[in-house]
Formats: C-alpha cells, structure tokens, sequence
C-alpha cells in the first residue's frame, strides 16, 4: 500500500511537469475509477518502456458522467486516443465512424489468447472496432447452507427448469405459515442481467436477425412465462415491490433467497455482505426445456477498448490497448466476477480464487467457452431500458408483469409496440 | 417584533407544547438524512446496507475512527477540489450579487423603452433544462477556448442570473419612493440614488442571492464534467464521482465527501442568516 | 428631460452585463438547440434534419404525452405544496417562538443535503416491507399499506413529497425575508382596530406579503418542471414510468438514448406551456399582489 501510495506521488510529478516539446500525450478514458487505480502500475510501465509517451488516464463513472463527457467529445472532435467501450453501444458508435479499425492492427494468431465469444461483440459490420478488456456473465447464486439444510443437492450444469423449480419449491421457507414466507427460494428481478440468461438458454431471441424490430420467438415468451409464474403461480420468488427499499443486489447476500441469478460482477458485493455468515457458490443458469443444441446460447459480454477514429497515434494507442488488456494484465486488476478477456490470466490460479467464495469461480471459463449471444442493437438502452432509461421499455412493463398488475401478454404487446418504434428510428 | 405572537398566544391557550412537538418532530424529519449520512461516513462498507439499518457509527469505536475522511481528503486530493469548488463558487456569486444587483434595480426603478420585454427574455431563459443547452454551450466554450478553464463556469454566472435578477427586481421595486424623489430634489445622479440609498437597504436580498448562487454553484455537476478534463481542476461533486465504479459505488467515502461537500454550505448559511433576517428595512431610515 | 436621458443611459449600462451575458451565454445555446429540434443527433454521429418529425412523434406518442400529464401532475402537487407549506412555516417562526433560529436551520438542511443521502433515507422510510412508515401505518391497523415507490399510483406523488420536503426550506427563507419588509407598525394599527390574530394574517401579513409569494411561486412553478436529481435516485421514473416527468424524460432522451433532437423538441413544447403559465400568472399578478 505504501509502495503504491509513492508511485502514484511519483506520476502525479511526471504528470504534472511541463511537457517537453517532443512528448506524445495519449488520453485515455476509462468509466471505473477503481480500476483505473489498478491499471495505474501498467499505464507507468507503458510509459517506462515508451520515453517521451505520457499517458494522461482520467476515470468517469459509467452511471455517472461517462457518455454525456465522451459524446460531447465525439461532437467536437476531441475524444481520446483510447476509451473503453461497451458491448450496449459499440455497434451505434462504429456506426457514426468514431472508431478506429483495428483490423490491420491485430494479428490473427493474437485471438487465440482470447474468448472469442466476447471478442466477437467487438466486430461490427466486419471491422474490428473494439478488443475486449474483460467480459462478465450472468450466474446462478445458490446459498449451500440452505440448500444443506433442506437436504438437496446444489445445482449442477445438466440442472433442468424442473429440478431448479423443485428446489425453489424446498427452499421457500414459511416459518409461521402467514402466507408470506421469510426465506424465498428464488429472487426475481426485471432487468437484461436476470432475465435475458433464462430466455437465451432457452433458445429465445427478442430481436428478428437484420436487428430491426422486436419480434420474440416462443421460447422467449416461454421463458418470460416461467419467470412470470415463478412469483405470482408458485409463490416461490418475492413480488419485487415488496422488496422495495432492499437493493435487489442484496436480497441474496443477506440471506433473504436461496438463488439469485444475476451478473457475475455481483460477486464482489455478495463476498463483502456474506463475510463468513453463509456458503455459497455460482452455477450456470439452468438450461430450458425448449432449446436445441443449436438455440442454446449462454449471455455474456464484453467491456472493451476502443481507438478513436481521430487519433493521431493509433498504432501507440493500440499497444497502450495491448497493455491493458493482454500481457500485461494481472489477475488483480479484475475486480470480483470480471474475467480477463485475455485466457492465460483467466485460467491462472490467482484469477480463480479457489480460497475464497465462490469456490467454483471456474463456471465462468465454462461459460466463456460456450456460444455467446448478446442480443444488442442500435436503440437498446431505450427498449431493453438501461440506466436512466430503467423504468422505460421492457424493463417497466416487466414489473408490473411480476408485481401482478398487468398479464405477460399485455406486457409484451406494450413493449413490443414501444421497441419496434424505437428501432424503427434508429 | 410586535405584531401578533404566536408564542404568546399558544402559550395563553396550552397548546405551546403541541406545537412544539410538531416542529420537533418535522425537525427530526428533515435532519435524518444529514444525521445518516454522517453516521455511514463512519462505517464500515459491510455495515452500509444491513436490513434493519444500523445506526452504529462503528469506525468511530475503532483505532482509526477518521479513516474514511482521511482517504477522502488526502489520498483522492479533496484537498485540491475543494480549493476549485470554493474559487469558481464565490467568484461566480460575487459576480451574480454584483450583475443581478444593477440588472434587478434598472428594471425595478429605472426608466427604458422595452425593458419589461427584456425582463421577460432574461425570466424566459432560465425556462430551458441545462440538459438541452449543454452541447451548444460545449461547443460554443471549445471555440472560445475556454474547455479546462475556470472562465467556462465563473463567467456565464457572472453575467447573467435569472434568479437573481427576479428576486432583487422584486426587492427594489418593493421598497418606498419616497427615498428617491428627497434625493433626486438634493441634485443626486440616478447612480448615487441606487449606490447610496438603494442598495444598502437591500443587503438581505443581495446575501440571499448571493447564498443561493454559490449552493448553486458549488452543487453544480453536468457543466464542470464536460467543461473540465484535467483532475486537478476538477470541483467537489465531480471528485465524489470518483467513488463510484462501474457496478457499485464506494459508499462510506462517497458518504464522507459529501459530509465534507456540505459543511461550507452550512457554514455559509449559518454566517449570513442573520443578515438575510435582519428585520423591517424601512424602520431605520424613515425619519 | 435631462434628468429623464440620464435614468435611460444609466439603465443600459447597469442591464450591460446581463444583456452581454444573457445573449451569447444563454440566447446562442437556446436558438442552437431550438434548431436542433429539427434535427435526429445522436451527437456522436451526424446530425440530420427532419423537419418537424421530432414535435409530430411527441404528439403522437402516448408514452410522451404521459410523461406531459405525469409533468402536470408533479407541478401541481409541488407548487402548492411547497407554496402552503413554506407559508406556514415561515408565519410560524416569524412569531417570537424561541430557538427558531434552530427550526429555521433544521429545516433549510434538506435544500443543501445531499440528494443521494436523502434518496437512501427516503428509500428506507418508503420501504414496503421494512420502511418505518409502513411499520407505522400496520401498528396504526391498516392493512396492506401500498408499495409507495413500487406502486404506479403512489410513486409520482411520493417523488413530489420529497422534492417539496426538500426544498421548502429555501421557499420559507425568501418567504421569511418578505415577512421582514412589512412595517410592524401596520400590525399595531390594525389591532388598534380590534382584529384578532387570525384577521390580522388576513388583512396585513397576506396582502403586504403577495408580492413574495408571487416571486416564490414563480420560482417554484420553474422548479417543479425541473425535477431530475430526486427522481432519478428515488424510482428511476418508475414504475412503468409513472414517475417520469419531463425533465427526467429530457435526460434520458438526450444522454441515454442519445436523442438530443427530440431532447430538444420535448424541452421547447414545455418552454411554450411554462411560459404561457408564467404570461398568465404576471396577468393574474396585477390584481392580487399589493404593489
């Protein structure tokens, strides 16, 4: 810590000296101020071995300034030099051409070192527009404590709906019999992380295949109608309304639900309000029973790095790129649930954590090396409802769905309506 | 004061202690949240989000009962934006108190052709979400060259404040004539009737816009993010950013700043309340 | 005439500054973004123009059209909300009770607290199963109490209490401030007269007191349309975006979805209806506050 305390002091200098005239500035922007505190020793190695290249790093918040800052940027010209892009919004931007192809750049014997499938959300219209950092996917939570105690095994990969609604059923725990149990076996929530893994691993589709209007297969419908039931037929998932004032992301870690199932990023605050008080792991979310080994598809997707089509050093910018995201990562820089995009990292030990919870952190190599899909388009932070935009779009009508107010039908003839005219606007 | 006393006249009634009780109790109401965030300021981050809540400052208990400020303050630079908010905040409302006080006196009580029309345009103004205004004022400050500078946030307060301008047009027009036409009969210009008589008279006012202005300006957020890139020019909300990541804010330092976001703004009220609240302005000049 | 030259020039250069100011730092971004309500910008791309497209779908859109009416409700709740409370409190403290001084400040707390500490407070007391109001109300023996920020019905009015508990202690300040300009004097006439306290409130404090109550109202009514930080960390604009009022919907338009066109659009159909508002109250203003 001290150690760490002194380079940054050292930087803060070399930052703030006067710039010689020969001196290359590369800007880069990143949307996680904590991990740009790691990447701080990777940026001072990047400019040990390249005199007269500064890096001037900067970290806005993604849910706080980061796309009103780099848009205001893109208007005016000035966005720089390396940025971090993200899987929801890459195909609009390489759409407006503010991003570089890296094509050219990136050897192809490189992406053995890579998970295609999170690399693959980086290629648009056949260019190479962004390279992954690292990629998250949604897991299946389970509380082994409570699953111990109800005398079931934990979920395993060849887990069906069946066997996950059984244990649900188990789990859901009515001590004083009030018709409003205590522990639920399951908790629910409306937004792409919770609800788009069920609906993928049932080989659903939302989006027709050009990208241009919303329409839901039967397995996506199917899915939705699970979940539906899951609250309001089995009573075995809480209204979310009735969790009001809990963080959704809490509800599991304080030991309110036995399975949760959301991103893998949550890792990082379950093991800070667990502690030591429960055992708990992460598993794939069960397959459905209407996907075909050629439906079935796993949701995951990458953070990536993108170049600006205007900068002036792409080729240093892309090694800046290189640094941040190949060799020169460490298992440290990914903070709880975020994998390496790069594969040496990600399958090294000190990346897995087998000593901490979840022990079986691996899950998530398994579900790297499966099929991918993402399911995004141009316009899908309004109708899937991202953000600010969260109340909005299938987000808003889901909700009511779970919380008994309007049928699943209703719901999805609403948003449907809602995201075809977002697309159609695009 | 002597008008009717309500004090008094629950007390006559018995109903003193009730009506102490309802301000006690919306008192209670309206100091929770600061009182909250100053006892998660001294939490631990697993304590934050406990259902029930805890209201244990627990860190206060431990052998380092200050660390979260001490990360705050040192090892983010609060220091320096601290510094910046403070300089752009005061400059930009001495500028606003200075600006609004001429503007709000010259449509109160001075004569022009189309000066309640102008009035209307600078009241309109204020109408338009800084939402929408933001790109254009961006692009218009990167042409100037102002992008990385204080001049791009002091000086667009310094010149104009809807607010301001209202409150102190308001103001000058409530007080009595009567001042001006004894002085206009002693020779005196227009400017020594606003700077002589006038303007002392409206001191209340002019505290209040300029303790509105600097909250304002000190809690502004969207115009310093995209009109500032280099941290150590950034002002306090844009450092309290820093606490939050991508999938999960840092809550106890996030807590921590802003407690320390806030105390000059409390500081501030406390200083000049009673200038604000300085009683009937008439009373000492009527002769 | 001499006199009446000099009033007019020392008028322009007092309103210098503002007319300087007001016309290349308000007038230029409003005309620019006027005319990008015309436009599809997505502001990281090219912008294109469409004519009338942006006002035409607004007006066709039901999910705008409610975020106008979810707009109309809000103000209406927080105007008078704000406006009858600020006046009972600043009357009340304006009377001699002692450590009003401390009230005063107590309440002006919530107006410089910050809102994610007020958004985490008011997320706790609204809670539906764990919230101190609820607790209350079930030991007070109703039954079901609702689902205040998850509830379509009680989400807007909720976000409303809030926005007026949180800012009616500055309203009560410059409300205060007016109460300060009335010549005590006039009280004393008046109870010569035999009025009593109730009609001494009537026939001095609220006529002599209009003209702050007009400022505070106009004020308020600008306040209200734009709402966004309370919002956005109470409900998000939910459920279903019952709570989504235009100001909020600008914001996601404009740094979500990226729209600034329609952003744009949106913000220039409130800008006429509030200023139509604020015209009819400065008409209404002639006949009820006392110059």
């Amino acid at each position: 810590m001290q150690k760490f305390k002194l380079t940054t002091a050292l930087m803060l200098c070399v930052t703030a000296s006067p710039l010689l005239a020969q001196d290359i500035v590369l800007q880069y922007m990143s949307w996680d101020p904590s991990q740009l505190e790691v990447e701080q020793s990777t940026i001072e190695a990047f400019e040990e071995s390249h005199p007269g290249v500064i890096v001037k790093a900067q970290a806005i918040p993604s849910n706080g300034g980061y796309w009103p800052k780099l848009t205001a940027q893109a208007a005016s010209g000035d966005l720089p030099d390396v940025m971090m892009m993200s899987s929801g919004f890459v195909q609009e931007w390489a759409q407006a051409e503010n991003l570089l192809d890296l094509s050219s750049l990136v050897s192809d014997d490189e992406w053995t070192n890579y998970y295609e499938g999170a690399a693959s959300v980086g290629v648009v219209n056949g260019k190479r527009v962004a390279f992954p950092q690292n990629w998250v996917a949604p897991v299946l939570f389970y509380n082994i404590d409570m699953f111990e105690a109800a005398g079931i095994e934990v979920p395993n990969a060849d887990w069906t709906w069946d066997d996950f609604l059984k244990a649900a059923h188990a789990l859901t725990i009515d001590e004083n019999d009030d018709g409003r149990p205590e522990i639920f076996g399951f908790s629910l929530y409306g937004r792409y992380a919770h609800i788009e893994p069920w609906v993928f691993r049932n080989g659903g589709r939302y989006l027709n295949d050009d990208l241009s209007a919303l329409e839901l297969n039967e397995e996506a419908i199917n899915a939705l109608q699970f979940l539906t039931d899951l609250v309001n037929v089995e009573g075995v998932a809480p209204k979310p309304q009735d969790m009001e004032g809990i963080r959704q992301q809490d509800i599991f870690p304080l030991g309110m639900a036995a399975m949760w199932v959301d991103g893998s990023w949550n890792i990082a605050n379950s093991r800070e309000i667990v502690g030591d008080q429960f055992q708990w792991g992460i598993a794939e979310v069960p397959r459905g029973p209407d996907a075909t080994d050629e439906t079935v598809a796993s949701y995951a997707w990458a953070d990536m790095l993108a170049v600006s089509a205007t900068s002036e050093h792409p080729e240093l910018a892309w090694e800046l790129i290189q640094a941040l995201a190949g060799e020169g990562v460490e298992a440290d820089d990914f903070l709880g649930g975020k994998v390496p995009a790069y594969i040496p990292v990600a399958e090294s030990e000190e990346w897995l954590e087998t000593d901490q919870l979840p022990a079986n952190k691996g899950v998530l190599l398994d579900i790297g090396a499966s099929t991918i899909y993402a399911g995004f388009s141009p316009g899908w932070s309004a109708w899937r409802g991202y953000a600010a935009s969260g109340s909005g779009g299938m987000n808003g009508e889901l909700d009511e769905v779970f919380n008994g107010r309007k049928t699943l039908d209703d719901a999805v003839t609403a948003f449907v309506e809602f995201g075809n005219d977002v697309l159609s606007r695009q | 004061m002597n008008n009717f006393n309500l004090a008094r006249y629950s007390r006559k009634n018995g109903t003193l202690f009730l009506l102490y009780s309802v301000l006690a109790v919306y008192s209670l109401v309206t100091l929770a949240p600061f009182m909250w965030m100053l006892i998660t300021s001294f939490k631990e981050p697993s304590d934050v989000f406990k259902i029930p809540p805890s209201f244990v400052p627990s860190m206060l208990f431990s052998d380092t009962p200050f660390a979260n400020y001490a990360t705050v303050w040192t090892e983010r630079s609060f220091v320096s934006f601290f510094l910046n908010s403070t300089w752009v905040a005061f400059m930009a409302s001495i500028g606003q108190v200075f600006t609004t006080s001429l503007a709000g006196y010259a449509f109160a009580r001075l004569e022009l052709p189309g000066k309640n029309v102008l009035f209307a345009i600078v009241l309109a103004t204020a109408f338009v979400p800084t939402e929408v205004t933001i790109m254009p004022e961006f692009l218009m400050m990167r042409w100037i060259g102002w992008i990385d500078t204080f001049a791009s946030l002091i000086v667009p307060s310094f010149l104009v404040g809807a607010f301001g301008t209202f409150m102190l047009r308001e103001y000058f027009a409530s007080l009595p004539s009567d001042y001006a036409d004894a002085a206009y009969v002693d020779g005196a210009s227009p400017f020594q009737i606003f700077y002589k008589v006038y303007l002392p008279l409206a001191q209340p006012a002019l505290v209040s816009v300029f303790v509105i202005a600097f909250i304002n300006n000190w809690n502004e957020l969207l115009r310093p993010l995209l009109f500032l890139n280099s941290p150590e020019k950034f002002t306090v909300p844009l450092g309290l950013m820093s606490f939050v990541n991508q999938y999960e804010a840092s809550w106890t330092l996030l807590m921590a700043g802003s407690v320390i976001s806030t105390v000059p703004l409390i500081l501030i009220y406390m200083l000049t309340q009673r200038y604000i609240l300085q009683g009937f302005v008439g009373g000492g000049v009527k002769g | 005439m001499q006199n009446r030259r000099r009033i007019v020039i020392t008028a322009l250069v007092f309103l210098l500054p503002t007319i300087v100011g007001t016309l290349i730092f308000r007038l230029i971004p409003i005309i620019w973004s006027f005319a990008l309500s015309f436009y599809e910008w997505k502001v990281f791309d090219k912008a294109v123009f469409v004519g009338w497209k942006n006002y035409a779908h607004i007006f066709t859109s039901s999910i705008s059209l409610d975020v106008f009416v979810n707009s109309a409700i809000f103000s209406v709740i927080y105007v008078a909300g704000s406006l009858a409370l600020a006046l009972v409190l600043a009357v009340v403290l304006n009377n001699g009770l002692r450590s009003s001084a401390f009230f005063r400040g107590a309440f002006f707390v919530p107006y410089i607290t910050a809102t994610v500490a007020i958004a985490l407070a008011w997320r706790w007391i609204f809670s539906t199963r764990f919230g101190v109001l609820n607790n209350l109300l079930i030991a007070l023996g109703v039954e079901n109490p609702p689902a205040w920020l998850a509830d379509p019905a009680w989400a807007l009015p909720a976000v409303a209490l809030v926005s007026i508990w949180k800012d009616v202690g500055f309203y009560m300040i410059l409300l205060l401030a007016g109460l300060q300009t009335i010549d005590p004097t006039l009280y004393q006439a008046a109870r010569v007269d035999g009025a009593g306290p109730i009609a001494r409130f009537r026939k001095v404090t609220v006529p002599l007191l209009t003209r702050s109550l007009f400022f505070v109202l106009i004020i308020a009514l600008v306040r209200s349309t734009q709402t966004f930080e309370i919002t956005y960390a109470l409900t998000n604009g939910g459920p279903n975006r019952a709570s989504t009022t235009l100001a909020f919907f600008v914001y996601q338009k404009a740094f979500v979805d990226f729209e600034v066109g329609y952003a744009a659009a949106l913000s220039y159909i409130m800008c006429v209806i509030l200023g139509f508002l604020t015209l009819v109250s400065f008409y209404f203003r002639r006949k009820w506050v006392h110059e």
